[in-house]
C-alpha cells in the first residue's frame, strides 16, 4: 500500500514538475520573441492592400520583425485593432483622420494643413504620422455619363437638380461628415435617397441602375480616361484632402529608431499619382494579386 | 486576444437596444429576407415537390431523388450565389435562383423517401380495393407520407432562410445587409441583426413544425413528435 | 526612383480573357494558383480539419458518456436543432464579443456545427448493434467495456463514418462564410472577386470549384476508409 501511494505522489510530481518545465519554457520562448514587431494591418479595400503589402515587404527587406493582417475592416474597426494594440501600423487618410477619427466638421484647407492636424491630433493619444504619400485619393461622387448628361452635372451642387437622387455608397457614408452628413449639411442636399451598397462596388450599382450615383474612390480604375462615368467636382472640399501616412504607434517608433522612419518614408516617397493608379489597374482590372504588385514595385525602386 | 475596447459581452445589452430602437428599419429587413426565401422555396416546391412524390409513387429514380441531396451538401451557398451573380447580375433575380438550387434538395429527396418508404401491403391493399392510382396517391401515400415530406419542407425552408443572409452581398437585401456592415451599424448593430436572423430562422422552424403536426394523421402525430428527438437521424 | 518619379514596373498586364472577364481563364488561374489559390485551399482545408477533429473528439467523448448514462440526449437534441438553424455568420458574429475577430471564433462555430451532426449520429451508431448479439456476449462473459470495444464500436463505424461524410462536408460548405470574418479560406477569393466593380468571373469559379471538389475528395477518402475498417458493409451511400 505504501509503496503504490509513494509512486502515484513521485508520478504526481513528476507530472506537476513537467508542467511547470514546459510553462517556463514558454514563456521564456515568447520572452525571447517578444523583439518589437511590426504589427502592420490594412482596411478592407484594394489599395490599402496594396499599401500594405508595400510597407510589409519593405520593411521584412530591411530586417525588421513583420506580421501583417490584411483587410481588418474598415476606418472604425481598424482604430479599435490600432488602440487595443492587435497592431501598431497601418496606412490611413489624413483627411479621413481629421474628420472622421477626430470628427473635426470641415477639413483644413490645404493638404499640409490637414497633414499637419492630423498628426497633431494622433500624437496627443500616443502615435506617430509618418511622411505623407505625393498621391491622395478622396471620395467622389460619380454619375454615369448617360446621367451628367440628362441632368447637367458638373459639381455636386447640381445634384440638387436631380428627382428621386439614389446615391449608393458603404453603409458608413451615411453618418460620415466625409459623407452623407457632409453632403447635407454643407451642400444642403436634403433630397439624397442612401441605399448601401454592402459588398457590391458603386460602379456595379452604377451600371445596373440601381443608384444614379455613387460614392467611388478618385484613384479607382474604372475612372481613369476614357471612362464611363463622369465625376463631379467638390469646390467645397467637402471630402478634404487625403494624402496617405502611416500611423505607428510611438513607442514603435522609439524602440525601432531612424532606420524604421526611414524605410517607411522612402516607401511613401515613391508612391505618386501615377504610380498608385498603376498598382491599383493591376490588382482590380488586371486581377494580380497585392503582394506580387507590391514586391514588382519595391523591386523595381530598389526598395525591396 | 480579442479587440479589448469594443467586444465584450456586454455588447449584447447594447445589441438588444440597437434592436428596440431600429424596430421599423428591422422589420422592414426581415420582411426583404422572407420576400427573397419565400420567392425561392416557391420555386424549389414547384420544380421538386411533384417530381419527388411522383417518382417516390413510382419507385423509380432513387439514385438521381437521393443524390441531389449529396450533391447540394456540396454546393457552397456562397460559391452558388457567386456563380449565379456572374450570370444573373446584381439583385434579386440571381439571388432567387441559387437559393431555390440550395432548397431543391431536401425537398425531392424526402418527398421521394416519404411515398416512396410507404408500406406497400397498404397500398396494395388500397389497389385491391379498387382505388385507383390517384386515389392510393391522394388518400394513402399523401397523408403517410405527410411527416416525412413535410419534414423535408421544413429543412429546405430554414436552409433558405438562413443563407438569404449572405445574399446581402449580393444586393439581395435582408438582415444580411446589417451583418456585413459592421462598419456602419457597429457591433451592437450587427449583433442584434443576428440576434434576429437566429429568432427568424427559429419561428420558420417551429411554425412550420406546428403546420406539420397539423397535416399529420392523427394516429402518426406521436411519431412526429419523436421526430424532434431524433434530429441527427432525419439529416441522414 | 528617378527625378521624374518612381519606376512603375511592368506588373505582368492581363490576358485578353482577363480583360473582358470571360467565362474562364486558365491562364489567371495557372499564374495565380500559387499566390492565391493554393493559400486558400490550404487554410480552408486546416479550418476544416481542425473543425471536424475537434467535434469528433468532442463527440465520440459526449457519444461514449451518452451510451452509458441515457438522460444526457434529450437536452442535447433540442438545443442542437435550434443552433442547426442559426445562419453561420450571425453565429460567427454572436461569439466575436467573446473570442474577438479571431480564427477561435471561426472554429468555435464549426466545432459547434460539426458537433450537431456528430453526437447524434455517434450516439444512434453505438445502438444498432443487434440486441441478440449483445445478449450473447453477455451470456459468454464479455464486461460492458469489452462488448464496447470488441462488438459496438466495430459495429458502429459505418454509420459514424457516414456522419462524418456529412459534417465533412458540411464543414467545408460553411467555411466559405468564415471569408465573411476573416480573410481565409476559399471564400476569400470569391467575396474578393464578388466586390470588385466587374466581379472577376474566373477566381469565383476557380474557387467554388475547389471548395466543391475538396468536398468531393474528402467524400470519396471517408468511404474508402469505411471500406477499409469495416470491411463487412457494403451497402452504398
Amino acid at each position: 500500500m505504501i509503496r503504490k501511494h509513494t509512486r502515484r505522489a513521485a508520478r504526481a510530481a513528476f507530472a506537476v514538475s513537467l508542467g511547470v518545465a514546459i510553462l517556463l519554457g514558454v514563456l521564456a520562448a515568447s520572452a525571447v520573441a517578444a523583439s518589437p514587431t511590426v504589427k502592420v494591418g490594412s482596411k478592407n479595400f484594394p489599395e490599402e492592400y496594396v499599401l500594405g503589402e508595400l510597407y510589409s515587404q519593405a520593411l521584412k527587406a530591411k530586417g525588421f520583425d513583420v506580421t501583417y493582417k490584411q483587410s481588418i475592416g474598415s476606418t472604425e474597426i481598424i482604430q479599435v485593432a490600432l488602440t487595443s494594440g492587435q497592431i501598431n501600423f497601418y496606412p490611413e487618410y489624413t483627411g479621413v483622420i481629421v474628420q472622421d477619427v477626430f470628427k473635426n466638421t470641415l477639413s483644413p484647407k490645404t493638404a499640409a494643413a490637414t497633414y499637419a492636424l492630423a498628426k497633431k491630433e494622433e500624437a496627443a493619444k500616443g502615435f506617430t504620422l509618418l511622411a505623407p504619400t505625393p498621391f491622395f485619393d478622396t471620395d467622389a461622387i460619380a454619375v454615369s455619363n448617360a446621367t451628367a448628361k440628362k441632368y447637367g452635372l458638373h459639381t455636386i451642387v447640381d445634384l440638387a437638380k436631380v428627382p428621386n437622387l439614389t446615391l449608393g455608397a458603404m453603409p458608413e457614408f451615411q453618418t460620415r461628415n466625409t459623407g452623407l452628413v457632409g453632403l447635407e449639411n454643407e451642400y444642403g442636399l436634403h433630397n439624397i435617397h442612401f441605399v448601401a451598397l454592402g459588398s457590391i462596388s458603386s460602379y456595379q450599382a452604377l451600371d445596373s441602375g440601381k443608384v444614379l450615383a455613387a460614392d467611388v474612390f478618385s484613384t479607382d480604375p474604372p475612372l481613369a480616361a476614357p471612362s464611363k462615368y463622369t465625376v463631379l467636382t467638390d469646390p467645397k472640399n467637402l471630402f478634404g484632402f487625403e494624402n496617405v501616412a502611416p500611423i505607428v504607434a510611438t513607442s514603435l517608433v522609439k524602440e525601432l529608431g531612424p532606420s524604421f522612419v526611414d524605410t517607411v518614408n522612402a516607401v511613401s516617397a515613391t508612391l505618386t499619382q501615377p504610380a498608385m493608379l498603376a498598382m491599383n489597374k493591376a490588382v482590380e482590372v488586371d486581377q494580380q494579386s497585392p503582394a506580387s504588385v507590391a514586391a514588382a514595385f519595391l523591386k523595381a525602386n530598389k526598395l525591396g | 486576444m480579442s479587440l479589448a475596447d469594443e467586444f465584450r459581452p456586454g455588447t449584447f445589452v447594447q445589441a438588444l437596444h440597437f434592436i428596440a430602437g431600429n424596430v421599423g428599419f428591422l422589420a422592414g429587413k426581415t420582411l426583404e429576407q422572407l420576400e427573397l426565401s419565400g420567392a425561392s422555396i416557391a420555386i424549389a416546391l414547384a420544380l421538386a415537390l411533384p417530381l419527388g412524390v411522383v417518382l417516390g409513387h413510382l419507385h423509380r429514380g432513387s439514385a438521381f431523388a437521393i443524390g441531389a441531396s449529396i450533391v447540394g451538401r456540396a454546393l457552397p451557398s456562397l460559391v452558388l450565389i457567386g456563380v449565379f451573380l456572374t450570370v444573373l447580375g446584381i439583385g434579386f433575380l440571381n439571388n432567387m435562383v441559387a437559393l431555390a438550387v440550395l432548397a431543391i434538395g431536401p425537398i425531392l429527396t424526402n418527398a421521394y423517401v416519404a411515398i416512396n418508404g410507404v408500406d406497400r401491403d397498404l397500398v396494395e391493399a388500397a389497389r385491391a380495393m379498387g382505388m385507383s392510382d390517384r386515389q392510393v396517391l391522394a388518400r394513402i401515400e399523401l397523408p403517410l407520407g405527410a411527416p416525412l415530406l413535410l419534414t423535408g419542407v421544413r429543412i429546405a425552408a430554414v436552409t433558405v432562410v438562413a443563407t438569404a443572409t449572405i445574399a446581402a452581398v449580393d444586393g439581395g437585401g435582408g438582415l444580411g445587409d446589417v451583418i456585413v456592415n459592421q462598419a456602419s451599424y457597429r457591433l451592437q448593430g450587427v449583433l442584434g441583426a443576428s440576434l434576429c436572423v437566429m429568432a427568424l430562422s427559429a419561428a420558420v422552424w417551429l411554425a412550420l413544425l406546428a403546420l406539420q403536426a397539423l397535416a399529420t394523421p392523427r394516429g402518426l402525430r406521436a411519431a412526429t413528435l419523436l421526430e424532434l428527438s431524433d434530429y441527427g437521424k432525419e439529416r441522414l | 526612383m528617378t527625378a521624374a518619379g518612381p519606376v512603375i514596373p511592368n506588373f505582368g498586364g492581363a490576358s485578353s480573357c482577363v480583360l473582358r472577364n470571360g467565362l474562364f481563364c486558365l491562364g489567371w488561374v495557372r499564374q495565380h494558383w500559387s499566390d492565391t489559390l493554393a493559400p486558400a485551399l490550404v487554410q480552408h482545408l486546416e479550418l476544416t480539419v481542425i473543425a471536424v477533429g475537434l467535434g469528433f473528439a468532442i463527440a465520440l467523448a459526449g457519444g461514449l458518456a451518452a451510451h452509458r448514462y441515457r438522460r444526457a440526449e434529450q437536452p442535447f437534441s433540442v438545443v442542437s436543432a435550434l443552433l442547426y438553424t442559426i445562419p453561420s455568420l450571425a453565429l460567427f458574429q454572436l461569439l466575436v464579443p467573446f473570442t474577438g475577430i479571431s480564427l477561435t471564433t471561426i472554429e468555435i462555430a464549426l466545432v459547434a456545427y460539426t458537433l450537431v451532426i456528430l453526437f447524434p449520429t455517434i450516439v444512434v451508431a453505438l445502438r444498432s448493434a443487434p440486441p441478440e448479439v449483445l445478449e450473447a456476449a453477455r451470456g459468454m462473459g464479455l464486461t460492458p467495456r469489452q462488448i464496447l470495444v470488441r462488438i459496438e464500436l466495430p459495429l458502429a463505424v459505418p454509420a459514424i463514418v457516414g456522419g462524418l461524410r456529412i459534417a465533412v462536408v458540411s464543414t467545408i460548405s460553411t467555411g466559405t462564410i468564415a471569408a465573411f470574418l476573416m480573410p481565409e479560406g476559399l471564400g476569400h477569393p470569391i467575396i474578393f472577386a464578388l466586390s470588385e466593380p466587374h466581379p472577376f468571373k474566373t477566381e469565383i469559379y476557380a474557387a467554388g470549384a475547389l471548395a466543391i471538389g475538396l468536398a468531393l475528395v474528402c467524400d470519396a477518402t471517408l468511404v474508402v476508409a469505411r471500406a477499409l475498417l469495416a470491411p463487412w458493409s457494403r451497402r452504398g451511400a
